[in-house]
């Protein structure tokens, strides 16, 4: 790739230019954190226990409204109704009325919190490793008064993970149990959602044995639902649908001067326009959709597409340092880099699958999850584990790629002086080029680790009854994060677009038709030689450049 | 079913009516608790009129929110059998008196620290029940509150649904507490001690119900990653708050009336009595008039006495029958009773037993 345009480039305009990306960087973090509210909200439903002799798997429980359930209100009173656990329907209405569900809430993830109590008496222990069964409708309707739909029924078993933590003072105290994954629909089309639990004691077929009678004194059942919040996704969206045309003419701008440079193009420029294309296609504000039609996939889809991003950008870097290795091995074919771009497609790849499980059987069944059961946690952590080691493997490799750069720049340096001028100023544009991507890159990679742990951070220490902060952090890290990466692709596309000047590429100095071409070997000031010699050279080489500037 | 429910009412409370005086006006309410059964499919229906001791501003708050009233109901009923579980083996071990408009008798007409107590665990067992309702979706008037979480153009007029779609609802326990504050401790008569006290009291009940709340928290982000994380409040069982509330009466703060004047006329403040200990927080409960023994049947402190109290011969704290007694000794009987054992539980309401026979001796104050 002969002279880009970051060479070419006066201080005064690269300042100009940094700086304006800097103020949309500024403007997408804001906007996340002061217009929209919190990414998602979660809302804890007590279920209401509805009873039903006649264990009816066609009829709905609804825990309000004029065909409200006959209902209990605690065991105490059941237990001298004769009421027995079969007959028990424990049942939530999403969301609470006056409310209703909307399709700009995308998703909605459904969560089960047991509270069972602790008792001294015989039989009410709540004995490890218990698994609960249970049997679960889910519902939906769009009018108020209309007859809820089935959207699926299931008999599903969760594992107990629970914990007494109080040594005295038991009764009437709760296990401390972990909240059960329950379901994940990937859209949320419909305006009311029932949900109808069931704990039935029945026979196992495979083993024989009761279900449920080793659960303890089940009190409460609490469903929470967890969705994205409206508001989220009409900033999410309108941040989507700003970027998604300014990088799309970006890119096709870069494009077409790679076309009119009059040779083929390189490895790199090819590179640079799949990332680019890559986070259009990211940026296509396609949830639009939801708003119209029912797109349970749509999360899957959100998750390829971000999967697809990460792993071009990988390949991006690996590419782009290998191409700037400067050793004397031509390279410029995407075959030298072959081991490395697999093991991050494998690593995509184990990531896809495991996706495609969860999410995939999840369009058909809401309730699946492959953490649910042994073998499938066992599948998923080897997926995970698979693509963790073959994400380290690139790791470690781009970090002595890196080195190897540097060992190499620091190598040219002290040869520079001796070199004809062409040849330096080539090595010189390979070395400011290099330098000028590595901190622009690290520098993204920082901010975006530190706005996640921020956002962590100044998020965990809520505390109830506060008022909530009128800042969100979480959900400025998104937009600023997802801001930073779209400003990140610009800039790469912008400043390595092929420059039309000549004057810094191999061109041998004949062309000095830029007069205020300026080789600013200040910008990578983090780098600035120590070497008294190299500094020398440097200088040397910018008043020789300078010379040819004025002549 | 309804009328009878109504005769029984009007039977229990009909003395009130007559009698809804200037005597002390927090407290009455209270009667809502032993009122309140829930069965089968009575229905609690208890106007707000005739709550004895609610006035003005208190009264029309009720009216408005006349609906809750059956939650409020049972949030008084959860603190009546809450303060008697943890005081069940005291000398003054929360009795109910029936037809006592005060609920407790005279015994809560004092500063004592029963009173602090009993202030304390009603407002937590109103803010629960209240809350646990909203959680459930009983009433529409709590599902979204008010609070404005979306563009800020137009922070008063609000639309539940416009809040609700935008960026969610505030939980249900901050709806809960604010309600419990404006129908039990309205914003009136701020001079006198008892007043104070009350208040003080009050607010120290929901402190301990917002201090318990615990927070759970789901990560969902990519392959169920912590990247994104959602987390919401839990409350802790009301046996928890009723543990925290007695811890908060053993170590209650006693305070001093100090009567200043003001441009208003007299005021009445409390200041700690002692200076050598740590003031009260808004967490602790605070007293001001020392407490009886409880020893003896004395009408005019409304102490019921100890006789024929059961006792636990074995202990040397206050259930014991040194203390329980006041030393005037105890008697023991000897009992046969057939109790449940080896029983074979079902997770909600079937337990099937043996039956075994068991001796063994009750000791009963003398």
């Amino acid at each position: 790739m002969a002279g880009a345009i970051l060479e070419n480039l006066s201080t005064k305009k690269l300042s100009f230019f940094c700086l304006c990306l800097l103020l949309v960087q500024i403007a997408c973090f804001l906007v996340g954190g002061l217009v929209a509210p919190a990414p998602s909200s979660a809302h804890n439903i007590l279920t209401t226990k509805c009873i039903d002799p006649s264990f009816s798997l066609q009829k709905w429980f609804q825990p309000h409204g004029p065909h409200a359930c006959d209902k209990v209100r605690d065991f105490d009173e059941a237990t001298k109704r004769g009421i027995f656990a079969d007959w028990i329907v424990f049942s939530a209405q999403v969301p609470h009325r006056p409310n209703t569900m909307h399709r700009s809430f995308q998703y909605m993830l459904g969560v089960l919190v047991m509270d069972i109590g602790y008792s001294d008496e015989d039989g009410k222990h709540l004995a490890p490793n218990a698994a609960v069964t249970l049997v679960v409708r889910l519902g939906y309707k769009d009018t108020d008064d209309g007859e809820f739909q089935e959207l699926v029924s299931v008999n599903e078993t969760r594992k107990l993970e629970c914990v007494f933590p109080f040594t005295e003072d038991k009764v009437g105290y709760h296990y401390s149990c972990e909240p059960l994954p329950l379901f994940e629909l990937g859209s949320v089309h419909h305006k009311h959602y029932l949900i109808n639990i069931r704990m039935p004691i029945t026979k196992d077929k495979a083993t024989g044995a009761l279900t449920n009678t080793n659960i303890g004194s089940p009190e409460d059942l609490h469903v929470v639902i967890i969705h994205q919040n409206g508001g989220f996704t009409t900033v999410w969206m309108s941040i989507k649908t700003i970027m998604f045309p300014i990088v799309l003419l970006i890119t096709i701008w870069f494009w077409r001067r790679v076309k009119t440079q009059g040779k083929p193009s390189v490895l790199l420029e090819r590179t640079i326009f799949a990332l680019a294309i890559i986070m259009s296609i990211l940026n296509f504000p396609m949830e639009w959709l939801t708003f119209w039609v029912e797109v349970p996939f749509m999360t899957l889809l959100s998750d390829i597409k971000q999967g697809a991003f990460y792993a071009m950008l990988f390949s991006f870097w690996i590419i782009f340092i290998g191409e700037h290795l400067m050793d004397q091995t031509q390279r410029n074919r995407l075959k030298v880099y072959r081991r490395q771009v697999a093991s991050i497609i494998f690593t995509f790849f184990c990531l896809f699958i495991f996706d495609v499980c969860e999410r995939g059987v999840q369009l058909v069944n809401p309730f699946f999850s492959m953490w649910n059961t042994d073998k499938g946690y066992r599948l998923a952590m080897a997926f995970i584990i698979l693509a963790g080691i073959c994400l380290c493997s690139y790791c470690l490799f781009l970090l002595f790629m890196v080195y190897q750069v540097f060992k190499n720049i620091s190598m040219r340096r002290a040869t520079l002086p001796h070199m004809a001028k062409a040849r330096r100023l080539h090595y010189e544009g390979l070395i400011y080029r290099f330098r000028f991507f590595m901190i622009f890159t690290v520098l993204t990679a920082i901010f975006t680790v530190i706005f996640f742990i921020m956002s962590q951070v100044l998020e965990g220490h809520q505390k109830a009854g506060e008022s909530i902060s009128s800042v969100q952090y979480t959900s400025g890290f998104y937009t600023g994060v997802y801001g930073m990466w779209n400003i990140y692709v610009v800039a790469v596309l912008v400043l390595y677009a092929p420059s039309h000047k000549k004057t810094a590429s191999t061109s041998n100095g004949e062309g000095s038709e830029g007069s205020h071409v300026e080789f600013d070997i200040d910008v990578p000031s983090e780098g600035r030689p120590t070497d008294p010699v190299v500094a020398g050279s440097l200088t040397e080489a910018y008043q020789l450049l300078s010379k040819t500037a004025t002549e | 079913m309804e009328l009878k429910v109504w005769m029984s009412l009007c039977l229990i409370f009909g003395s009130f009516a007559m009698r809804i005086g200037h005597v002390y006006a927090s407290g009455m309410w209270w009667t809502l608790g032993t009122a309140y059964t829930f069965a089968e499919d009575q229905i609690f229906d208890y106007p707000c009129r005739r709550i004895p001791g609610f006035q003005n501003r208190q009264l029309r708050y009720c009216e408005q929110n006349e609906e809750f009233v059956p939650t409020v109901a049972e949030g008084a009923k959860q603190g009546i059998d809450e303060c008697q579980f943890q005081f069940r083996g005291r000398r003054w071990n929360c009795t109910t008196i029936e037809g006592d408009e005060s609920v407790f008798g005279k015994i809560l007409q004092f500063g004592s620290r029963e009173k602090a107590f009993v202030n304390s665990i009603f407002s937590a067992g109103v803010a629960h029940s209240i809350s646990r309702a909203c959680s459930r979706g009983d009433y529409i008037g709590c599902s979204c509150d008010t609070r404005h979480q979306g563009p800020a153009d137009n922070p008063h007029h609000i639309i539940p649904n416009a809040t609700w779609r935008w960026g969610g609802c505030s939980e249900d326990v901050e709806f809960g507490l604010e309600f419990s504050r404006k129908f039990i401790s309205p914003k009136e008569h701020w001079t006198r001690a008892r007043v104070i006290m009350d208040r003080h009291n009050d607010e120290a009940g929901r402190k301990a119900v917002a201090d318990s709340l615990e927070l759970k928290c789901k990560c969902h982000g990519i392959s169920g990653s912590c990247e994104l994380k959602s987390c919401w409040w839990q409350m802790v069982p009301f046996r928890r708050l009723g543990a925290k509330l007695k811890d908060k009466y053993d170590s209650a703060a006693e305070m001093r009336v100090v009567r200043q004047s003001d441009p208003r006329g007299r005021v009445e403040v409390l200041e700690p009595k002692s200076l050598l200990y740590k003031p009260p927080t808004k967490a602790d409960l605070i007293y001001y008039d020392p407490s009886p023994d409880y020893c003896r049947l004395d009408p005019e402190l409304g102490s019921l006495g100890t006789v024929g109290r059961t006792c636990n011969r074995t202990s040397d704290a206050i259930d014991g029958c040194q203390l329980m007694c006041c030393g005037r000794g105890y008697n023991t009987i000897r009992r046969q009773v057939v109790e449940r054992c080896n029983c074979q539980f079902v997770w909600c309401c079937k337990v099937v037993c043996d039956e075994c026979v068991r001796n063994y001796e009750v000791h009963t104050c003398k």
